[in-house]
């Protein structure tokens, strides 16, 4: 399908969806939303790609690969990010008792383990709901 | 004198469905079946307690504790994203899990084809 308003429309209009996505993750400890919310609006802007242009422009976006990498990074971050707090010194998955740098509350960088678990689960979800999507439209070819 | 009542209104209504608008019998059980359950639901939800009082039996110490000390304890402003990844966190990482198992699959089914 190709048509040149929804292709116009989209240019314009993807690159603010995108940084709405990841504005929303990287406000998740915040404001309203978070980690799996950001991250849907991400993928969404990434279908949108797809169904606007076609599904060769969508994949060059995201190809098969990093898909599969970002997905398992994001996995693996989560865990990795609560082993380092037993190496800390802290019990699994914990904050500030494992002594994560805190920040000022309410800043940007702030509040240790849950920017990072955040921006990792963000990731995730993102190329989740791309990999659902480029997978099940390919399966129909 | 309330239940004599209803149960002659029921009555009623059973025979007038029945022979009149000509309902078949097997209708009329499915059709009492889920009235019965509308009415076991509306009455649980007559019976919960108010959204937001004071008095729920959900609002305890522990949502006063997070409500008080979330800030200081976690470092989030978000007291939602406080509870869900800092006192919750491990409940998160199995629904990340559950992502993760679901696309494996998705993505082991289509790519077989």
């Amino acid at each position: 399908m190709e048509d040149q308003i929804t292709r116009i429309t989209s240019r314009l209009v993807v690159p603010f969806i995108q940084v709405y996505g990841i504005y929303i993750i990287l406000h998740g400890h915040l404001s309203p939303g978070g980690s799996f919310s950001g991250g849907a609006i991400f993928g969404a802007s990434l279908v949108l790609v797809a169904l606007s242009f076609n599904l060769e422009a969508g994949s060059k976006q995201i190809p098969h690969n990093a898909a599969s990498v970002l997905e398992s990074g994001g996995a693996l971050g989560y865990l990795i990010t609560g082993l380092v707090a037993i190496a800390l010194g802290g019990y699994y998955l914990s904050n500030k008792a494992a002594g994560f740098p805190m920040g000022e509350a309410g800043s940007l960088f702030s509040a240790g383990a849950i920017f990072i678990i955040t921006l990792f689960v963000g990731i995730k979800v993102a190329s989740t709901i791309a990999t659902l999507f480029y997978y099940i439209i390919e399966g129909e070819k | 004198m309330l239940y004599a009542l209803a149960a002659i209104f029921i009555i009623i209504l059973t025979l007038f469905l029945r022979f009149i608008m000509g309902v078949d019998s097997r209708t009329l059980v499915t059709l009492y079946l889920l009235g019965f359950i509308i009415f076991l639901l509306s009455f649980t939800v007559a019976e919960m307690p108010t959204f937001g009082s004071l008095d729920n039996p959900a609002f305890n110490e522990v949502p006063r504790r997070y409500l008080e000390q979330g800030v200081e304890e976690t470092g989030a402003v978000n007291i939602i994203s406080s509870v869900i990844i800092d006192y919750r966190a491990f409940d998160t990482l199995g629904e990340a899990t559950v992502l993760f198992v679901a696309i494996a699959a998705v993505v082991a089914t289509l790519r077989s084809h």
